[in-house]
């Protein structure tokens, strides 16, 4: 039979596909993706599923991967997190480049030669559909346009795994054809010729990747690599400033999360506002008690109860899942200061519980090294001011290292276990 | 082996090693209410950006070749920073994430489409001074 169309091997012009350029491309494609990956997956561990009230997936069908989420680097969560979706959008030019310099692939005829083969083009299917998965639901949950109408965090979590289990599988099965890419044709080499001197890889028996009537080149290897990179440079700094913040965050003009709302003490991003949150003014008027459970034993303490306690001020952020960033100065009673007035000195975990009637993440559990930490505040106080009500007053949680939710906002009660 | 499978014993026990972890990761998504559009949306990732996307943009360059001729780069880089940032950034510059966004930050994403105008002219108007530089040197 004659072939046509894209199965026609002759249809693909490109003479910069190959395997050395794809070798190349997946090369950092690679490296960008293990960060985005390990990042991914701290962020699951950051949020302590193990402990009450804390887990999103279905504790009984998740890996078993978890450790104590240490309180000891301020900024953590705000670099693993910021790693996790910038690397993340550095990492989309270079997935797409690489995409396109195989995609002569997909049109293969035979569609399938041996089992072998069959079971790998059912691996990739997997892959390129886990990765594109992957990269457009954080891309939309990052800008909060949430058509895909399933749970996010489920769909992202097994997309990942999905992803993860068959880039290994990919990887460890091209590594033999990339080393012999880059022996065959040298690591940088390439990227030395200019445009003058850019012609096809030499015909592969069978890659299929090299085209066998190639058009004269509009673009060196190396023009290609600037393009695409110029690309993760664009898509870096359009986002970069709201996880670093201060003045940046201005000049990262598309960053969903660029506004500055003022100057006041209380003028920062707020992840949901109280009314967002189902809070109204007399859950947080004068009648407005903190409960310490402990033991069965229960203590309940005023706001002004509590402004008479020890207050400490540290500096730290809120760091967001979505990946921006604020950081402010936060003044309050030490947890540890609560615990032991509960009775509850050294206990852990500790759930918290907030006011807000709604909301998956109302409750958070905090682990021992958290509970204990200095720095580890339920803050009364932003700047100097007393807290606004979107940023949790009458009392708030705020913990170095923490994934920004878990910092309970308008908290109610804390049970020490 | 070899013959009938058409690849090493080590390439079947790879597969075996994912793909059972795959299974794993959509057997505990099977039972929820929702699972039927992640696996939808699992399954049209794929379909979308190579049947869609990728000839897309191909066609576009192609275009862009024809029009621009041998100055195809000048024209081909700004539009393709221009089209990514629009691909990444288009819940925003578009508004479609505004109603959410605006539910819980009582934000807006104001100015979004404006500021990616700007950005596109910029990228248009430093490709057009480089022509021009390279132009006048050669």
């Amino acid at each position: 039979m004659t072939l046509s169309g894209p199965f026609r091997p002759r249809f693909w012009r490109s003479p910069l596909r190959g395997p050395w350029l794809t070798a190349a491309l997946g090369s950092v494609l690679l490296v960008l993706v293990a960060v985005v990956a390990t990042t991914g997956f701290l962020s699951h561990v950051a949020y302590q599923p193990e402990l009450p009230g804390n887990a999103i997936v279905d504790p009984g069908a998740d890996l078993p991967m978890s450790f104590a989420w240490p309180a000891g680097f301020t900024y953590l969560y705000a670099i693993t997190q910021g790693l996790h979706v910038n690397v993340g959008l550095v990492a989309i030019p270079f997935l797409l480049a690489k995409l396109w310099s195989v995609i002569p692939r997909l049109f293969a005829w035979p569609p399938v030669a041996s089992p072998a083969q069959g079971l790998e083009r059912l691996s990739i299917a997997l892959l390129v559909s886990s990765a594109v998965f992957e990269f457009v639901t954080g891309v939309m949950n990052i800008q909060y346009w949430y058509a895909f109408r399933f749970n996010f965090v489920v769909a992202h979590y097994y997309g990942a795994i999905v992803f993860a289990a068959s880039l290994v599988l990919h990887v460890a099965l091209k590594t033999p054809v990339i080393l012999r890419a880059y022996r065959e044709r040298g690591v940088l080499k390439p990227l030395r010729e200019d445009l003058a001197r850019t012609g096809p890889e030499p015909a592969d028996e069978h890659g299929g990747l090299v085209a066998p009537s190639p058009a004269a080149a509009t673009l060196s290897r190396r023009g290609l690599f600037a393009v695409v990179g110029a690309g993760s440079l664009a898509l870096l700094v359009a986002n970069a400033g709201e996880t670093i913040g201060g003045p940046l965050r201005r000049l990262s003009l598309l960053a969903p999360r660029r506004q500055v709302i003022g100057p006041g003490p209380n003028d920062f991003q707020v992840n949901k506002t109280a009314p967002a949150a189902g809070i109204t003014a007399d859950m947080t008027g004068p009648g407005y008690r903190l409960a310490l459970r402990h033991d069965g034993r229960e203590i309940s303490l005023s706001r002004e109860e509590l402004l008479a306690m020890d207050q400490h001020t540290a500096r730290l952020p809120i760091a967001c899942v979505e990946g921006w960033t604020t950081t402010q100065e936060w003044t309050g009673v030490r947890l540890a200061d609560l615990a032991r007035t509960a009775g509850a000195a050294g206990a852990a975990p500790a759930l918290v519980r907030s006011l807000q009637p709604r909301g998956v993440l109302g409750r958070a559990s905090l682990n021992a090294g958290q509970l204990g930490h200095p720095d580890a505040l339920l803050a009364l106080k932003v700047n100097g001011a007393d807290l606004s009500l979107d940023h949790g007053y009458p009392a708030r949680i705020i913990v170095p290292g923490l994934p920004g939710v878990h910092n309970t906002k308008w908290v109610g009660a804390i049970e020490f276990a | 082996m070899r013959d009938r499978y058409g690849a090493s014993p080590l390439h079947l026990l790879a597969h075996l090693v994912a793909l059972p972890l795959v299974a794993f990761a959509l057997l505990q998504i099977a039972e929820r209410g929702d699972a039927m559009r992640i696996v939808i949306w699992l399954a049209l990732s794929a379909v979308v950006h190579d049947l869609l996307l990728l000839p897309f943009y191909g066609l576009l360059d192609r275009a862009a070749q024809r029009a621009a001729g041998r100055s195809v780069n000048y024209v081909r880089v700004p539009l393709l920073l221009s089209g990514l940032l629009l691909l990444v950034f288009f819940p925003a510059i578009s508004g479609k994430g505004n109603g959410a966004f605006h539910g819980v930050s009582g934000l807006d994403y104001e100015g979004y489409l404006a500021r990616w105008l700007l950005i596109t002219a910029a990228l248009f108007a430093l490709s057009g001074v480089t022509y021009l530089l390279r132009g006048r040197r050669s």
